[in-house]
């Protein structure tokens, strides 16, 4: 592909990620650990917390497609994944909801607050953590933050939503971890 | 049926139900479910976590209600309660709890200017109650189905009738979302 038309794509894909995506994603990575010694994962042990919201509380849906969204990935990246015993990295998530305010401009110095309209919404954090099976120190952790508003209720877009989520959280791992990178 | 009529029974429709649903309802299912595959049913023990609002799932009157309605829903739907010594194929679970929500007033006075802090936003805080009925498949512990309701409570824990007219929407709506035999 010619470079500019390669830059039109790029930019036109960006636009419609911004346009529709309000999710943020960001991560972080433990300073001076060697990320390519891990080959083997598995599920550490699930922490029962609370999600805020009942209706994502012990859901088996929401949390089967999380796990199955993380597997694809780690598994696309080379890692392989294993008993507890012969893992080297643990994995954990943890999904949480919370009602924000969003202004709207209103909480601006001298706004004129014509046409705002501040509302309410359920905003909704996934949170992907790998551990250090021998030493138990965090890794990396990586999460996305966005509005849910009517999503939990529609169980297609439910799971579009964690797909998609979780694919932005994964692509954030750093270079040189697992296999095929 | 002609175009415009069809479009404004779509209309009226939308309205109805906008106009009187001030309660939530939905559900999710497992993937390719064949709920005919199961006859029976049986109360679980209690879901051990989070704890639900005892306000609600301490109330007898709550309590006796909410199971006289599932159990209706479930005949309805041709199930049959297990026999006593048996195992049955499905077990039931509900979840009660109640949580402040907060909801943004319309800033209908604020035309003016803010000043050098912004204006507040005015919020307003309400109990939300959310219902959640989950049946599991009783030989393998995995979840088939969950249905929930969710409104304010507002009036709802000082009134019995308030509350057995939640309850009933509540369920009924519920299991019209419950999956049907393929």
């Amino acid at each position: 592909m010619r470079p500019l038309a390669r830059l039109i794509v790029v930019g036109v894909s960006a636009f419609t990620l911004a346009a529709c995506a309000t999710t943020n994603v960001r991560s972080f990575v433990e300073r001076g650990i060697d990320v390519g010694q891990y080959r083997t994962y598995s599920w550490g042990p699930a922490g029962e917390q609370a999600t805020g919201d009942p209706r994502l509380d012990n859901n088996e849906f929401f949390q089967e497609r999380i796990q199955a969204a993380v597997e694809r990935h780690l598994n696309a990246r080379g890692f392989e994944k294993t008993t507890t015993e012969a893992s080297d990295l643990f994995i954990h998530y943890h999904a949480s909801v919370q009602q924000l305010v969003n202004p709207d401009g209103v909480d601006q110095p001298y706004a004129t607050c014509e046409g705002c309209e501040p509302y309410v919404y359920d905003a909704g954090t996934i949170l992907i953590d790998l551990v250090d099976a021998r030493t138990h120190r965090l890794v990396w952790r990586g999460w996305a933050e966005g509005s849910i508003d009517g999503v939990v209720d529609d169980q297609a877009w439910m799971e579009k939503r964690v797909d998609d989520t979780v694919a932005r959280i994964m692509e954030r791992l750093p270079r040189g971890m697992g296999r095929a990178s | 049926m002609s175009r415009l009529s069809q479009f404004t029974i779509a209309a009226i429709g939308t309205l109805a139900i906008t106009g009187c649903a001030t309660m939530n309802v939905s559900s999710h299912v497992q993937r390719g479910l064949d709920i005919s595959r199961y006859h029976t049913y049986d109360w679980g023990p209690a879901d051990a976590l989070p704890a639900g609002d005892p306000r609600l799932e301490q109330d007898p009157f709550f309590q006796d209600h909410l199971r006289g309605e599932v159990e209706k829903a479930m005949t309805l739907h041709g199930f049959e309660w297990s026999a006593a010594g048996e195992r049955p194929d499905l077990l039931m679970h509900y979840h009660a709890n109640i949580s402040e929500r907060l909801d943004v007033d319309r800033l209908d006075v604020q035309r003016g200017y803010c000043g050098e802090n912004g204006c507040d936003v005015p919020t307003r805080q309400y109990e939300a109650g959310t219902l959640v009925i989950d049946v599991i498949d009783a030989r393998t512990n995995r979840l088939l189905w969950r249905g929930w309701a969710q409104g304010a409570v507002k009036g709802m824990l000082a009134n019995q009738d308030t509350m057995a007219r939640q309850i009933n929407e509540a369920v009924a709506r519920m299991f019209e979302e419950f999956p049907k035999p393929l």
